[in-house]
């Protein structure tokens, strides 16, 4: 039940999202993201560019770690019911780090036919530090 | 030597750019982030959707980008260049899913410069909005990006 349907009805206040594990983080990952995304930024690529730039190696693009806790909100909430999705990138994702994606329910709230749910999410990797920090808000279908 | 930031980038517009979202990208996107969503992969699946074809993963406006601008203009006129340069922080807010086919209108502008100190040493942050509308002149995303410039 992947993709099992949530409603509003359903979700309270303190709930969390069901993990979402992804890695170990693979080169040819950064290269693949490079590429959908359009970041060419040699720091997720080259390693000497990366250590030269103070930077001790290769990192993830931040996005890639976004898109990892966006997939956990969506693999919960439903893709296309995200209203609002922000982040801080609170700490490099290395490479062979696992990036487990986590949420909590903050808030809910009805108005008419538009049912809202605001939740803490974020990421954590292998030796459960924050890499990814922030909140989101989804809009959930009514049972009536 | 800490380098200085050029603040007078604080307010700056950038020229409007129109991006065409192609349905090969959608599908590229989301399987480099491994997310196997029908509902961003499967043709059939989209059609059937409340929405009529694929949507896009949500952080899909990234890819949003002037093709014909110089990406490193930004940062020469900040006085940097992309090893200095980090996200520290990307926000989303969608209006309504994006699909195949649509044209939209971007239009980026810098909202904030501000400078500060942490762990690692004096940082800058510049705070930048683009602005997503459809051809109904509707919002259909907001994105704000905060790039981190190690001075």
């Amino acid at each position: 039940m992947k993709y099992a349907r949530v409603y509003a009805e359903d979700v309270k206040v303190g709930d969390e999202l069901p993990p979402l594990a992804k890695g170990p983080i693979q080169q040819i990952q950064l290269t693949r993201y490079a590429g959908a995304s359009g970041d060419f930024n040699p720091i997720h690529q080259d390693d000497e560019f990366a250590k030269a730039a103070g930077m001790g190696g290769v990192f993830a693009h931040g996005m890639l770690s976004m898109g990892f806790v966006a997939q956990a909100l969506t693999d919960w909430a439903g893709a296309g019911r995200v209203r609002k999705i922000g982040v801080r990138f609170a700490a490099l994702v290395r490479l062979e780090d696992t990036v487990t994606c986590r949420g909590r329910v903050l808030a809910t709230s009805s108005k008419d036919d538009l049912h809202l749910v605001e939740l803490e999410i974020w990421a954590e990797n292998g030796k459960g530090e924050k890499v990814v920090t922030g909140k989101a808000t989804v809009a959930l279908p009514s049972r009536e | 030597m800490p380098i200085q930031i050029n603040k007078g980038v604080l307010g700056k517009e950038f020229p409007p750019f129109a991006v065409t979202v192609e349905r090969g990208k959608i599908k590229e996107f989301a399987r480099a982030i491994g997310d196997l969503n029908p509902l961003y992969l499967d043709d059939r699946v989209g059609a059937a959707s409340e929405w009529g074809d694929l949507i896009a993963p949500p952080t899909f406006a990234i890819t949003f980008r002037d093709e014909g601008a110089d990406t490193n203009a930004l940062l020469r006129e900040l006085g940097t260049d992309i090893s200095r340069v980090l996200h520290g922080e990307q926000e989303f807010e969608l209006h309504r899913p994006i699909r195949p086919g649509e044209t939209f209108l971007c239009r980026s502008r810098v909202l904030d410069v501000y400078e500060r100190t942490g762990k690692s040493g004096p940082m800058a942050f510049v705070v930048r909005e683009t602005a997503v509308t459809d051809k109904a002149n509707e919002i259909v995303a907001t994105a704000r990006h905060i790039t981190v410039v190690r001075l």
